[in-house]
């Protein structure tokens, strides 16, 4: 049963299902590294699954869906910049009436454009990069390594890949450009951000759009390459696992990536699992929830040690 | 506020109150415009939708009791979320402890049959705050002992109740049918309509007490909104609870234990969830299934904010956003109007209470236009 379960598609599929996780949490820790809680990641990224499909079915290209998504990722972040940086609300609210909305923009535009409430109809996803056969010369000792590394490595769409390359640029720039610097002394003392002539207003602005943009491409991942579809209230609490990897990952990108791949992994597992149910004679609601209980765990287990930037939640007020 | 505070215990004070009440009342009217504007450009009807809304609220006495209805676990909920609000704990999960609140109700309801309805009814519902404080409660610990945030693990929980629930309908708790709900249950367990109190021939003489299917719930709703009241007003479990969330730091200093008292807080929240989960099953479905609730604990949130925290301003909040969803299926027959339109009038409630600085910020965008002295 073990060489069923531990197959090179589960190592495949952990990619997969970390990759919207990955693209948020790394939009969360470029937030909370500026000072700004943004848990509407959830949100976020359900207006980017959608928006992502409803170009793709207008136009006939999801490629075009992956520049909506982008976009209208990072109009909603927009709303949650002015709230929280120019007014002042309180970020957690702020980021809650965002996921409010975001249910019901969704759902309120889906009836409008498509009649009907659930899910919209099926859409062309994007195809993997590389395309292999995956049963080349199986059987011998190469054979059997190409087809771990075809299945592991050569088998994702542009975004998964996408994911990796996000990680390593943001990481380097946050710890080797001047945006990066600024960036991370916006979260811990935005005062003297501002003392030295930089604006934290602009700062702040700046890194609330890219989380909106990182979040959006992780609804376009969703929709436009794993699930080929849009349904209602479909990003299922991925915004908010999102938030534990960044807090998982000390909020560094590549710590992020790390943990949405744990968190990936376990998904993955558990959908694995599942086949085996006959056998193991487990409800599959106890399936289902091991990635929200995980979670839960991996909390609990961290964050005593794991300490966020100092000014993270604290509006800045100039003066 | 502390200083208004003062005021008003001594005479109403009218200015305090108008203030206070004037950025709630606001909002509800900037959001509520809004959203006429974003069916007027949907290509809808607002006035003819919002008419409709409010022949589906309160048009009727029927119609007011379908409001009295979906208020009843608003209120609940809401109450909950302003008591952790005070102590600035954000328990966005609410939503899962209301599910096991339900669940806490609806197994011992059929554990219980045959006993009286004086003994099933108070046990019911103090089993389901119990069933909702223990939901909240590893959260709690987590936020109190390790600084995990309740944000992220009371959502989680939620995500969690859901799957045990639905496990529970289809799999121990099932009725004997195709359907996967529990068994009905018994009488004695079931909240009674409110117009069940009175005689048809009281019924026949004043029509106007034919609240349909609104139940003794909100008997219920509205003692808790007392009682809390009176619980954050004159006791030391609520001035702890307040104190911790107007400055942790001076709490401590105080003698307050920070971390108990954000277990506590976080507990009651979590069981009057539960008891907003209680109502909805005993008062309304009469058993439970995975979709009994629709998003209460997440209204709950909205109806808490627009109260601003105050235990009986949430009554009238929780009225409000009742009348919504329960005005909103006539809308959507009438006015043909998606009923997601609520979800973006309620969102937008929140944006414009939590942006109190939204109009000294336009104000200064003004002043900056007038070329001021130099000092």
């Amino acid at each position: 049963m073990l060489g069923d379960i531990i197959t090179p598609d589960l190592f495949a599929s952990a990619f997969r299902m970390a990759t919207p996780l990955a693209l948020a949490a790394i939009g969360g820790t470029i937030c909370e590294r500026s000072g700004v809680v943004n848990i509407a990641l959830e949100g976020i990224m359900l207006v980017g699954a959608f928006a992502g499909v409803a170009v793709t079915l207008a136009f006939g290209s999801p490629w075009l869906g992956v520049v909506a998504a982008v976009l209208a990722g990072v109009a909603i972040a927009a709303i949650h910049a002015f709230t929280s940086i120019n007014l002042r609300s309180d970020q957690v609210v702020s980021g809650t009436a965002i996921n409010i909305l975001a249910l019901g923009l969704t759902g309120f535009l889906m009836e409008i454009m498509y009649g009907h409430p659930g899910t919209t109809e099926a859409i062309i996803t994007i195809k993997p990069v590389f395309r292999f056969a995956t049963e080349r010369g199986s059987g011998t000792f190469f054979g059997v390594i190409w087809n771990w590394f075809n299945t592991i490595v050569l088998s994702h769409t542009p975004i998964v890949y996408g994911a990796i390359i996000i990680a390593v640029v943001a990481q380097w720039a946050m710890y080797n450009t001047r945006w990066g610097l600024h960036l991370r002394a916006l979260g811990e003392h935005p005062r003297a951000v501002d003392t030295v002539g930089v604006s934290v207003v602009r700062g702040r602005w700046i890194a609330v759009l890219m989380s909106g943009a990182l979040a959006g491409l992780a609804g376009a991942n969703l929709t436009l390459e794993q699930v080929g579809s849009f349904t209602e209230n479909m990003t299922n609490g991925r915004g908010f696992i999102a938030l534990a990897a960044n807090i998982f990952g000390r909020w560094t990108p590549v710590g992020s990536y790390s943990a949405s791949l744990l968190f990936g992994f376990f998904d993955a597992l558990q959908i694995k699992l599942q086949i085996f149910r006959g056998e193991i004679n487990i409800p599959p609601q106890f399936f289902l929830m091991m990635p929200y209980v995980l979670t839960v765990v991996v909390l609990a287990g961290v964050v005593g040690r794991a300490v966020g930037p100092a000014a993270v939640g604290k509006p800045y007020k100039k003066g | 506020m502390n200083t208004s505070k003062a005021k008003s215990s001594e005479g109403l004070d009218w200015i305090a109150i108008t203030q206070k009440i004037g950025t709630p009342v606001a909002s509800v009217i900037l959001a509520i415009l809004i959203g006429s504007f974003i069916m007027w450009v949907s290509g809808y009807n607002p006035v003819a939708a919002f008419s409709a809304l409010y022949q589906g609220s309160f048009g009727s006495p029927k119609a007011f009791g379908d409001t009295l209805l979906r208020s009843t676990p608003l209120i609940l909920a809401g109450l909950g979320l302003a008591y952790g609000f005070k102590a600035n704990l954000f328990n966005i999960g609410a939503e899962g402890q209301l599910f096991m609140g339900g669940l806490a109700a609806a197994a011992l309801g059929l554990a219980l049959a045959g006993q009286p309805w004086y003994l099933a009814i108070p046990l019911l519902l103090i089993a389901a705050m119990l069933a909702g404080a223990a939901w909240a409660f590893i959260p709690a610990i987590l936020k109190a002992r390790i600084g995990a945030h309740e944000v992220i693990t009371t959502m989680m929980f939620t995500y969690i109740a859901r799957y045990v629930v639905s496990w529970l309908v289809v799999g121990p708790l099932k009725d004997p049918g195709q359907i996967p709900q529990t068994r009905l249950l018994p009488v004695e367990s079931q909240l009674p309509r409110i117009q069940s109190l009175f005689s048809d021939a009281t019924l026949q003489a004043m029509p106007f007490l034919k609240f349909g299917r609104a139940h003794m719930g909100i008997l219920v709703a509205l003692i808790a909104a007392v009682v809390l009241w009176l619980v954050l007003k004159y006791t030391t479990l609520g001035y702890e609870n307040r104190a911790v969330g107007f400055n942790p730091f001076a709490a401590e200093t105080g003698g307050i234990s920070v971390q108990w008292t954000t277990v506590k807080s976080l507990c009651i929240s979590g069981a009057l969830a539960g008891l907003a989960g209680a109502v909805e099953v005993m008062g309304v479905h009469h058993r439970l299934f995975d979709q009994f609730s629709s998003g209460f604990g997440f209204t709950g949130i909205a109806v808490a904010l627009l109260a601003k925290n105050h235990p009986l301003a949430v009554i009238p909040a929780a009225l409000l956003f009742g009348a919504m969803s329960a005005g909103a299926g006539t809308m959507q027959l009438v006015a043909d109007v998606p009923q997601k339109i609520i979800l973006i009038v309620q969102a937008l409630v929140i944006f414009f209470v939590a942006a109190e600085g939204i109009i000294t910020y336009f104000l200064k965008q003004r002043q900056k236009e007038v070329p001021s002295h130099v000092g």
